[in-house]
């Protein structure tokens, strides 16, 4: 594998690990997979120290490859959220995340992909999420990203944002609590969505500003629906953000 | 061929003309306007959610052709394949969208093609549309690729209509579009199709494609939301 160095740096206790791209961002051609055992009971959140710029190879056309599986054991939790990853112009990735979730296991699975550096379109990106519970596929979702295809910059893709972001929270006792929130400005769309099992996904699409705000400050209101269906999020679910103009 | 063109009929009663394949939502925010933005839609919706779809239809026909005595009709895990397109659809509004034609069409069908799969669809407490599709296309003599093709039919047909209806777009030229779409749309069939008999004869139904469409996904929740909408997705 002549894929990009990421090191695994524990940042807090043995519960907090980032991940750092130690020789600079993917390139395309590279081919880098990670997998991740948490044992029953333990809790691991994995965040990285920067965004994940990908750019092109020098000598392909083959876009990087980012395959991580995440196995997380019986009353185990996991919170995946490393930075966005930021796709230049003329490169290409293919990012898959697989989280099997057993018996009484918890996960929240954050990601946002931008396209292009500040002034870029941006290049292509197709990335994957599979969240199984119990063996059981709770979700299978595939969000393909072109700066530079129309169609995936249109109506039924971004709509010419630049930015797309989903977290997920999946397993044991997940309810869809933040279900029905939802907003709408001029720099992000976004809304949570019960999934046909345990768990929810919030999806947002907008500027890479608005969109990780959204996702940072929704992201502090599933960590309070873990804490109990009483904390601060049921307390501010009586008044979900209204569709402005929603005529 | 006949049977299999009365499933592309959109006067068959299957609850289609109550949808807008996500159209209002896109037409309310001024995000699709004319035809060139529908063609724009169709085409990148076609190989995203089409495919998804598509691949689901064809799956069904496959299963169902597998199945075609009685007593194998049941054991067919139409429950798993209902799960894969659940999970293929982030969307609760789509996933309701879905079931709700899924239960037309397949009271329509159950008279219409009351083969052994349909019959055996009749036994889920809900199904999605697709798979409804694609078991009925096979009791009407369709093969994979075209339970495929129709799905992706009304991908276009349903999203052309409403925008023709909510825009007073001229029909010709929507006419000539969703023309244009078709053609661009075979191969995508034709794919999702071979797809979907690989993943019948493994019995696997987590290797269907999994293409979604970010705008469409959330503006489906947010159009839930509204009020005063002429479709329900």
């Amino acid at each position: 594998m002549h894929g990009w160095p990421v090191i695994l740096r524990p940042t807090g206790g043995d519960e907090r690990v980032h991940l750092v791209h130690a020789a600079g961002g993917p390139l395309g051609g590279d081919d880098f997979a990670l997998s991740v055992d948490v044992g029953p009971g333990a809790r691991l959140a994995v965040h990285s120290a920067g965004a994940t710029l990908v750019q092109p190879g020098a000598a392909t056309d083959a876009p990087a490859r980012w395959t991580v599986e995440l196995q997380v054991g019986a009353g185990a939790r996991v919170h995946w959220a490393p930075e966005p990853t930021v796709v230049s112009d003329g490169a290409g990735m293919e990012s898959t995340v697989r989280v099997g979730l057993a018996t009484g296991a918890v996960a929240t699975v954050r990601e946002i992909v931008v396209l292009g550096r500040h002034g870029q379109r941006g290049g292509r990106h197709a990335g994957t999420t599979h969240v199984a519970v119990g063996g059981v596929p709770l979700l299978a979702h595939t969000t393909l990203l072109d700066g530079a295809d129309p169609g995936l910059c249109g109506p039924a893709g971004t709509g010419g944002a630049r930015a797309v972001g989903t977290l997920v929270r999946a397993g044991a006792g997940v309810v869809a609590t933040l279900s029905g929130r939802r907003g709408e400005t001029a720099d992000v769309r976004w809304a949570w969505s019960a999934l046909d099992g345990p768990g929810e996904v919030l999806m947002a699409v907008g500027t890479p500003a608005a969109v990780a705000a959204v996702l940072d400050a929704e992201g502090r209101g599933a960590a309070g629906a873990e804490d109990g269906p009483r904390g601060a999020v049921a307390a501010e679910r009586g008044s979900p953000v209204p569709a402005p103009g929603g005529s | 061929m006949l049977p299999v063109l009365l499933l592309a009929d959109s006067r068959l009663p299957s609850g289609g003309h109550g949808h807008s394949g996500g159209v209002e939502a896109l037409v309310d925010r001024g995000l699709l306007r004319t035809a060139e933005d529908l063609e724009l839609f169709l085409e990148g919706r076609v190989r995203t959610g089409g495919r998804v779809v598509a691949a689901a239809a064809a799956a069904a026909c496959a299963l169902a052709e597998h199945a075609e005595h009685a007593e194998h009709a049941d054991r067919a895990g139409w429950a798993d394949w209902d799960a894969a397109v659940s999970a293929r659809t982030p969307s609760a509004a789509l996933r309701a969208a879905s079931r709700a034609q899924g239960a037309a069409l397949l009271r329509t069908v159950s008279l219409a093609f009351p083969a052994p799969a349909v019959t055996a669809l009749r036994a889920l407490p809900r199904v999605h549309h697709p798979l409804v599709l694609g078991a009925a296309a096979a009791a009407a003599g369709a093969s994979p690729a075209e339970a495929a093709g129709l799905a992706l039919h009304h991908v276009v047909g349903g999203a052309s209509t409403a925008a023709v209806r909510l825009l007073g777009l001229d029909p010709l030229r929507v006419t000539a579009v969703a023309a244009g779409v078709a053609r661009s749309a075979d191969p995508v069939a034709a794919e999702a199709a071979a797809l979907a008999v690989a993943a019948v004869v493994a019995g696997d139904p987590t290797v269907l494609p999994t293409e979604g469409s970010p705008l469409t996904d959330v503006l489906a929740e947010l159009h839930r939301a509204s009020e005063a909408t002429l479709f329900a997705s």
